[in-house]
């Protein structure tokens, strides 16, 4: 009884889990591959700190996040300085490039007001208290929307609305009141910190078609006076510097020619100066990377490779069943039914993988996936060969089939201890999209030895004792093993 | 003799055999050895993909003449080295060396005008040659750990000698594909690295295996040790399994090659799947014929 209940419970198992996936309506989760979509690799210098790469790619995640139409982007550190950006069903390359944000969410936008003047937010008005002339509270101004009650800083800054932006880079807290943003990082061509006599001095260069908006830009600051001369750099929803157009730019040219130079003083012997000019060229990312790879595949190539995957998976199952039937006859049947339970209980767990844990089946994945079949065809047949040669040399069918599956599983944990140490090897050592490869391996030779010993083993012994006749086993005759 | 192949019960003197497949043996490490030093001395080329070597590919579907296909091959934006087209389908394949990526992408749209497709479906893809230059040391790094644990694996389970068998057995493998490859001109791509990864697996594998039935018939033979009975009973009886397990192993990778060309589909799949095609009929091959001379020298001595 018990024996059944072994050979029955593999099979149950797996048919339930099917079930339940199939119900539940969950499909595996698709690596880009398989659904198309673009991914990124970028690689930093190779002594870069691994701090700064990690800081670059929190910054790259909030950046996707405010992207919007993503769905369930992925950016992961791999290897020692590289970052792998994956972002499913996105097709349009620039939009992703800029996404990823390597020229930064980099805004210009002339400040308005800002508490250098009035030492509180310009989005707050102070209400004294009639009666107690001490107590001071403040209050958010009329028409102002989105900001903060206490302090005064808008909650969402949206750069093509008015808001109200905190600045530390002083040293002090500065809240400046900002217009639209004008300009951006993408109308820069270059920036570089330089000291050509007595201070540090960002140098900034327009791209040639930008280069007008910044001289109407500058037109319209330098016919203002105070905190409205100021030009606001703002960085991911902070100011990181706000320079004043000098005093000698007239009014009706602005500064033209498509430069322009942001005095930095000397105090810090240019450290400053050298972080702004890097701000300006990369954007927020402390580090600057390389596009190592850039790969973009369109859904309709996914779905290609994914049917042809399964389609190939399909096919060989069933010629690998029909040949286990042909060659093993009743005991091929044992193998299809194994390998079925097999095939749902593998669909069933990456499917749930992808699910609860984010595992993505990639098209290498796929291929690790099709080469197990084999794995788990052969594991069947070294038990069967076992069997034939038990029964060659004359052993009752019942004591060869009990045999033949106990020797069969010390040959097959050896042999599977090899695959699986192959996939841990790869999977440790392993880059992008060699992982999936080795996952499903290492997964699938787990499933194998699970597969060996509690059904295999059990269901060997049980069909052997269905017949006297070696004919409902192998292509040989009774004669045969007489004769041998 | 197919009666007695099924039966395991086929007669072949396997020590006569393994001479004849020693010297089969020897003349492919010659051609291995010359392979190896042409190629490394670039008289004969070695076709790496741009991962390698760094470089931007753009696949796209299209109708195509061959005044299209010179023209872009011609084109003045980007350096375009290669170009492939397939029988069974449209698609067309371009290869250009690096260039700035404002260059790229100019290309991208002067083949979407070109081709009138939609820039959206050229497949695009831009790698720098370090990431090529990653996956071969990982994969070399790999390797190196691998064929030592395999060392120690088989001489702990049954005897250093066995290893280095196993080992010469499994180069064997890696070195048919590679110069496979290298001879007929074929594309090695990262997924051909992993292929030869998983093809070090099979092989094992199927070492393994026979180890263990040489172990068991040694086990349970007269002297309790290799004899030349031994050995030519093992390789008797295991023959049919071999056989049994590389078809297995072979049809659903087969499945993948004759799918993949009839659909005409190529691509990281088909890359994966004909260097493990050949690999587990290499590794069939050399986990018998292979093996069997440097056993049998082991007796001899």
């Amino acid at each position: 009884m018990k024996k059944y209940f072994n050979i029955l419970f593999l099979p149950i198992i797996s048919a339930s889990l099917f079930a339940l996936v199939y119900i539940q309506e969950l499909k595996p989760k698709l690596g880009l591959d398989l659904q198309g979509g673009i991914s990124v690799i970028l690689t930093a210098d190779d002594d870069t700190d691994q701090e700064l790469i990690e800081q670059a790619v929190e910054i790259m995640r909030t950046r996707i996040e405010a992207f919007g139409d993503v769905q369930e982007p992925e950016i992961a550190i791999s290897g020692e300085n590289s970052v792998l950006v994956q972002l499913p069903g996105v097709t349009d390359q620039e939009r992703a490039i800029e996404a990823l944000g390597t020229t930064g969410l980099l805004t210009f936008r002339p400040v308005l007001d800002s508490s250098l003047t009035t030492g509180y937010s310009p989005a707050l008005s102070l209400e004294v208290n009639p009666d107690d002339p001490e107590d001071v509270s403040t209050k958010i101004k009329e028409g102002v929307t989105g900001v903060d009650e206490v302090i005064g800083i808008s909650i969402n800054d949206n750069p093509e609305f008015e808001s109200y932006i905190l600045s530390v880079s002083g040293g002090y807290p500065v809240i400046y009141q900002l217009g639209p943003a004008e300009l951006t990082g993408n109308d820069i061509s270059d920036a570089i910190a330089v000291f050509p006599e007595n201070e540090w001095i960002v140098s900034l260069e327009f791209k040639e078609d930008s280069a007008q908006l910044f001289t109407e830009l500058t037109k319209k600051l330098a016919s203002q006076n105070g905190e409205q001369r100021k030009l606001a750099i703002v960085l991911d929803g902070e100011v990181v510097s706000a320079p004043g157009v000098a005093f000698d730019v007239d009014p009706s040219v602005g500064i033209t020619g498509g430069t322009a130079a942001i005095s930095m003083g000397n105090a810090d012997g240019g450290e400053s100066a050298n972080n702004l000019a890097i701000i300006l060229r990369y954007g927020a990312l402390p580090v600057s990377f390389e596009r190592s790879s850039i790969e973009k595949v369109s859904a309709t190539l996914g779905e290609d490779t994914l049917n042809l995957g399964l389609q190939a998976g399909l096919v060989g199952l069933v010629i690998v069943s029909m040949y286990l039937i042909l060659y093993y006859r009743t005991l091929g049947l044992v193998a299809i039914l194994g390998l079925s339970s097999f095939g749902l209980l593998f669909y069933s767990v990456i499917t749930l993988l992808g699910e609860y844990q984010g595992f993505t089946l990639t098209l290498s994945g796929i291929a690790g996936i099709i080469v197990s079949i084999g794995l788990a065809a052969d594991s069947y047949i070294v038990t069967f060969e076992k069997f034939k040669d038990e029964i060659k040399i004359g052993r009752s069918f019942q004591f060869a089939a009990e045999k033949a599956s106990q020797d069969a599983w010390k040959t097959i944990l050896t042999a599977d201890f090899v695959s699986l140490s192959a996939a841990l090897l790869l999977y440790v050592l392993a880059i992008g999209p060699i992982r999936g490869f080795a996952l499903a391996l290492g997964v699938a030779t787990i499933f194998d030895l699970i597969f060996t010993r509690i059904y295999t083993r059990n269901a060997v012994p049980v069909i052997s004792s269905l017949s006297k006749s070696p004919r409902v086993f192998f292509p040989i005759k009774e004669s045969d093993l007489i004769n041998d | 003799m197919i009666k007695r192949l099924f039966l395991g019960s086929t007669n072949v003197d396997f020590l006569k055999v393994g001479k004849l497949f020693y010297k089969v043996f020897l003349i492919e490490v010659v051609i291995f050895l010359a392979v190896l030093i042409m190629s490394s001395l670039g008289v004969l080329p070695v076709n790496l993909s741009v991962d390698f070597t760094g470089g931007t590919t753009y696949q796209l579907e299209a109708n195509y003449s061959d005044e299209d296909i010179s023209e872009v091959m011609n084109s003045s934006i980007l350096d375009v080295s290669r170009y492939q087209t397939f029988d069974n389908s449209d698609s067309i394949i371009f290869r250009a060396t690096e260039n700035t990526q404002q260059k790229e992408t100019e290309f991208l749209f002067y083949l979407s005008n070109k081709f009138d497709v939609s820039d959206e479906n050229i497949d695009f893809q831009r790698v720098g040659p370090t990431f090529g230059d990653e996956i071969t040391s990982k994969g070399l790094q790999a390797l190196l750990i691998f064929l030592t644990l395999v060392i120690l694996l088989i001489s702990y389970r049954y005897e250093f000698k066995y290893s280095i068998i196993a080992l010469i057995a499994l180069i064997h493998d890696l070195l048919l594909v590679f110069s496979i490859y290298v001879l007929l001109g074929l594309e090695i791509t990262p997924s051909t690295v992993i292929a030869l990864l998983t093809i070090l697996g099979y092989s094992l594998y199927d070492t393994v295996i026979l180890f263990d039935k040489l172990n068991d018939t040694v086990k349970t033979s007269r002297f309790s040790y290799l004899s030349d009975d031994s050995l030519n009973k093992t390789f008797n009886e295991v023959l049919m399994r071999s056989l049994n397990t590389s078809i297995t192993s072979a049809i659903p990778i087969a499945s993948i090659l004759f799918l993949g060309n009839y659909l005409g589909l190529s691509g990281t799949l088909t890359d994966f799947a004909l260097p493990l095609f050949i690999g587990i009929l290499s590794g069939t091959y050399s986990s018998i014929f292979v093996t069997v001379p440097f056993l049998a020298k082991i007796i001899n001595k």
